[in-house]
């Protein structure tokens, strides 16, 4: 299987080979989360149909409830695309923990990190590669996703497919997805290279993610400067449609205002974000390289 | 080629940070190339961190370590190295992992020189290393380090999981090899008898120090096996162990001149000569390197 890509270096391959389960693993599961997508985008015209407006017993030419409640593709839709999109968000804990505990921790608990670095592989070049390859390996499959589940989740009726703002739904709709998986993998490399075994490095990289994507869900609505909302009648007030509320101001028990985002600050945040991500898996990476130089010539 | 396959000077090796301890000494010696070095020690010598520090996989923490004229690090083509462990990716194929050492070594790998040590074994080519016994795993492990046609092979116990027939047989393949291509060998063993006859130089380190270094057949010729009455002086001669039995006493010295009336003497073998060494742990350090004499 590997000489049918003989264009890509030597030590690439042995990557490649050596790590053969993961590749074949993780090809079959962005095909499924494809697929499913597909499925998803193909069945959504029908979903959004599902959940219109209905008139029982039908007048005025208004679709009829019971031709509208007979429509079962709404539900099927919600949950595929629910269904991925936690996938998505989630993929850098499996990530991270594979990084740690097979990619890097196992390879230097069982001495063939040592035999790699023996057949004529600087360490720094053996690290460079088994960082390189995963890296664009998972970088083309997410972005695939990721323009997949934009393209089945249509309009993004937040009736269908969540809010905008729902972490799963945020953290998989954007290049922050990217991020997440790239922080996961050199986080997990850096973990197995300081503790140099596997299961406690995947136990620390698991743990690591755990920390870095429940604290960006916290500081999340921080990242991009809030609008501002004020009522005009105390009444009345009302955010506009698919706003994220972040903080209310009260007059007595009464809400007067509050700060938010629209749905427009999708994008920056996202921006900001995936900044934040890359910036620390490339400091993952230096500390990781660095480690390595302290330890071996 | 190079004239010096490896030099230490004051080389030492310390682990642990609130424990220290010594792994390697201030060791010093001179490899010539193209001899065939038999390592020996007991248990925690330091032999295993030796051949670590000359396979470039470790800093030394004194001292320096140059292989083949360079650090080791700067040379990882031209030498070998098979752990005592012989790590292998156990998911791989024999075939597989032969590709592996082909792949990591280009331009330098010889496909003829690995498959015939596989082949010799019978080993099944398609087979997984993690269903191969232990003697199996040892071939694809000294079949990786052979292919990439290195000019010095250090193995660390590269026999300890071979049966005595696989033994001998690897150990002729490999001496054969060695000589044809003038690689220089550092071998690792506790098992003496494997090393007499197939090396050249004697390398015993004891407690981290260096406790013989030289060319085998000087070390042997600067030690003499005696035996004579218990009750003759054996002054000025350097004596490294005896052994009173009765009233005939029988001892490994370093003659200092001629052996006195009323000696006999023999040449020691190599196992007598380590094992006395082995046995006698205040015995002062001889190191022949160059002809030389440098007692410590």
């Amino acid at each position: 299987m590997s000489t049918a890509i003989p264009a890509l270096g030597g030590l690439n391959r042995t990557v490649l080979r050596v790590h053969r389960t993961a590749l074949v693993f993780w090809v079959l599961a962005v095909t499924a989360a494809a697929a499913a997508l597909i499925w998803m985008y193909v069945i959504g015209d029908e979903a959004r149909g599902g959940i219109a407006a209905c008139v029982s017993p039908p007048r005025d030419g208004g679709p009829s409830c019971a031709e509208i409640g007979s429509i079962t593709a709404d539900e099927r839709y919600t949950d595929g695309i629910r269904v991925v999109t936690e996938l998505i968000a989630y993929l850098m804990f499996p990530i991270a923990a594979w990084a740690g505990g097979v990619l890097v921790g196992r390879e230097l608990e069982s001495g063939t990190a040592r035999l790699a670095w023996t057949q004529s592989v600087t360490p720094a070049r053996w690290l460079a590669t088994r960082l390189a390859v995963p890296a664009v390996l998972i970088t083309a499959g997410i972005s695939v996703l990721v323009a997949l589940i934009l393209l089945a989740r249509g309009d993004g009726d937040p009736g269908l497919v969540g809010h905008w703002y729902q972490s799963e739904a945020f953290v998989s709709t954007g290049p922050t997805a990217v991020g997440h998986a790239l922080a996961g993998l050199s986080l997990g490399a850096l973990c197995g290279l300081l503790l140099g075994r596997a299961l406690p490095a995947a136990g620390l990289s698991f743990a690591a993610c755990l920390v870095l994507y429940n604290g960006l869900d916290r500081v999340r609505e921080h990242l991009w400067p809030t609008a501002t909302h004020t009522a005009t009648d105390a009444r009345t007030f009302q955010l506009p449609r698919e706003a994220l509320a972040v903080e209310w101001t009260y007059q007595g028990d009464r809400i007067v205002g509050a700060t938010y985002h629209p749905p427009s600050h999708f994008r920056p945040i996202q921006y900001v974000e995936t900044g934040i991500l890359l910036a620390l898996a490339a400091a993952a990476t230096l500390a990781a390289f660095a480690v390595l130089r302290r330890r071996t010539p | 080629m190079t004239e010096t396959a490896m030099e230490a000077a004051a080389l030492g090796k310390t682990f642990g940070r609130r424990r220290r301890k010594d792994a390697l000494d201030g060791c010093a010696f001179r490899l010539p190339a193209g001899s065939v070095c038999a390592l020996v020690g007991p248990n925690g010598a330091g032999k295993s961190t030796l051949l670590s520090l000359a396979a470039g996989l470790q800093k030394p923490t004194d001292g320096t370590l140059t292989v083949l004229g360079h650090a080791p690090a700067a040379v990882r083509e031209r030498l070998a190295y098979v752990a005592q462990d012989k790590p292998l990716h156990p998911q791989l194929t024999v075939d597989d992992t032969l590709r592996y050492g082909r792949e990591l070594n280009p331009g330098r790998w010889d496909d003829r020189v690995a498959e015939r040590i596989v082949d010799e074994g019978d080993l099944d080519r398609d087979a997984r290393v993690r269903t191969l016994s232990g003697g199996q795993r040892t071939r694809v492990a000294l079949a990786l380090a052979l292919g990439k046609r290195p000019e010095l092979l250090l193995l660390d116990e590269p026999m300890a999981d071979l049966d005595p027939l696989a033994r001998h047989q690897l150990m002729a393949t490999l001496m054969a090899d060695a000589a044809e291509h003038g690689t220089t060998v550092v071998m690792s063993s506790h098992v003496v008898a494997e090393l007499d006859g197939a090396c050249d130089h004697l390398l015993l380190l004891g407690a981290g120090r260096v406790r013989l270094a030289g060319p085998l057949d000087d070390l042997l010729a600067a030690h003499r096996l005696v035996t004579g009455r218990a009750d003759t002086s054996l002054d000025p001669h350097t004596v490294i162990e005896s052994r009173t039995t009765g009233r005939q006493l029988t001892a490994l010295v370093r003659p200092e001149g001629p052996l006195g009336d009323g000696w006999q003497s023999t040449a020691p073998t190599l196992e007598e000569l380590v094992l006395a060494h082995l046995r006698a742990p205040q015995a002062p350090a001889l190191s022949l390197d160059d002809r030389r004499e440098a007692a410590v």
